[in-house]
């Protein structure tokens, strides 16, 4: 017997789309991290790690329409939870009290959204090149895009130094919360394994967040330049 | 003891609510919250006003029945217990206590303090039962059930299904009552040949109440009167998903065996 809905139009349904999708989100953000640091490296690595993306355009566009698409489906997802949540308490309480749930699970709708804010902010900003137009868009030595000066022009402005400050904060807090509740929506529980999946989530969310920040901070004190 | 009391006011199903103010004067500190509530209302049918309309039943934590927001928080301060088992020692003397019936959509206020619960019993009738031949009783140990498995099901079953979970859930969902259930059947032999349809059927069930979806916030077993753990909600997640997966292909039941018509 199925819902009448199909599967996934049911609550816990769209639940374990959203933690799934989610999941695959949080990959590409470890992944974007990881790419990122190699602006330690130096000018040249960073530059020839953008061009190789660059080189193969299928692989990119097809994973940039499927990044999109999973976004897509997360936010849809969610959005249609979260209406369907507000509805189920129409009339709210004088006094409530929460005694165990932590401020990021208590806040993911409105971390998601903010999330989605500097998203778009990031891809118009570092990607398209459009809200800052003395951004640098110009070759390096090597004939590749100069991916580096864009970084080190964006974040010498402590303008953006603050959005993006920010914009890590809240990835970090929802982060925290959201990849041990997947684990939890997806059925990952065991008795010797909790510790591990309730860490899990704060423990990645510290590593991106700080991954990314020592990025921003590196370059705003002038550790890394041109 | 000396209390000031703010309780919610609701005529009826319709009507318009609001928090009224009382006092609890000469309150014994080892009356039970409920019989502090009693002498409120002798004090107000004396007055010729009306009592407060609240619910209760065996006043010992076994019946489900009770069911006060008390400054917040289901069930009260105090954490394992039902509204019954409160005792007014819990409190300082002299305070402010606000009394609020269970919130949800699922849960419309009848009068007072009562809500209607019924929901969560039209969500069992979904799939919350075995379905045995009638006949004589089966012999007590006819069927040998591992001592994890029984512990495992009985920490399930001691759900009382009182709807403090539903009330302390920032989105109002069902899901450790559901999660309790389905988890209490599919860990004992009797229970696993309805599994997948006793979980697809309680889940479109309880979607179909107006409850919310889990958030993962962990309210639920906070102020659980039988602090049923949280890790119920996850067996119900696989037991889901499990009938999403493997049991996909059983040809679909149009009508469930044993439901009553309304």
């Amino acid at each position: 017997m199925m819902n009448r809905g199909g599967y996934f139009q049911s609550a816990l349904g769209g639940r374990m789309v959203a933690s799934l999708t989610g999941l695959g989100l949080v990959g590409f953000v470890i992944f974007h991290m990881l790419g990122n640091l190699q602006i330690f490296e130096g000018g040249d690595a960073l530059n020839g790690y953008a061009s190789f993306l660059r080189e193969m355009p299928i692989l990119l566009w097809a994973a940039r329409l499927g990044l999109l698409a999973v976004a897509v489906f997360h936010i849809a997802t969610t959005v249609r939870l979260a209406l369907r949540n507000r509805r189920a308490r129409p009339v709210a309480y004088v006094v409530h009290q929460y005694r165990s749930a932590s401020l990021a699970s208590r806040t993911m709708a409105l971390s998601g959204g903010l999330l989605l804010f500097f998203i778009v902010f990031h891809l118009l900003h570092l990607t398209a090149g459009l809200v800052d137009p003395s951004i640098p868009n110009r070759l390096d030595a090597q004939g590749h895009l100069d991916v580096y000066g864009k970084v080190i022009h964006a974040f010498q402005n402590p303008l953006y130094v603050a959005v993006y400050f920010a914009g890590q904060l809240v990835l970090g807090l929802h982060l925290s919360h959201a990849v041990s509740g997947s684990l939890q929506t997806l059925g990952l529980e065991h008795a010797a394994l909790n510790r591990l999946f309730k860490t899990a989530g704060p423990a990645v969310a510290v590593l991106v967040v700080l991954g990314n920040l020592s990025i921003i901070l590196a370059v705003f004190l002038g550790l890394i330049h041109t | 003891m000396k209390f000031t009391l703010k309780i919610w006011r609701q005529q009826g199903p319709n009507e318009k609510g609001g928090l009224a103010t009382y006092e609890a004067d000469e309150i014994g500190p080892d009356m039970s919250f409920l019989e502090m509530l009693d002498g409120v209302n002798q004090r107000l049918i004396l007055a010729g006003e009306e009592p407060v309309a609240f619910e209760h039943d065996c006043r010992e934590g076994i019946c489900g029945s009770c069911s006060l927001v008390i400054d917040g928080v289901p069930h009260g301060p105090d954490r394992g217990i039902t509204t019954c088992q409160l005792y007014m020692r819990r409190f300082s003397d002299g305070v402010t206590i606000t009394i609020e019936p269970w919130r949800a959509r699922a849960f419309p206020v009848i009068k007072d303090l009562v809500v209607d619960r019924s929901a969560l019993d039209r969500v069992m009738r979904a799939g919350g039962y075995i379905s045995v031949n009638t006949g004589g009783a089966v012999d007590g140990n006819a069927q040998l059930i591992g001592k994890e498995q029984a512990e495992t099901a009985m920490d399930a079953a001691s759900c009382i299904g009182c709807g403090a979970c539903v009330a302390a859930c920032k989105n109002a969902s069902a899901m450790l009552f559901v999660a309790a259930k389905v988890s209490h059947l599919a860990s004992l032999p009797q229970g696993k040949p309805e599994r997948a349809r006793r979980v697809t059927a309680m889940i479109e069930a309880m979607d179909d109440e107006g409850f919310g979806s889990c958030g993962n916030l962990y309210e639920c077993e906070a102020v659980c009167p039988k602090s049923i753990s949280v890790r119920f909600i996850a067996t119900l997640n696989r037991e889901y998903l499990r009938a999403g997966i493997v049991e996909s292909g059983v040809p679909a039941d149009p009508e469930t065996p044993h439901a009553e018509s309304d």
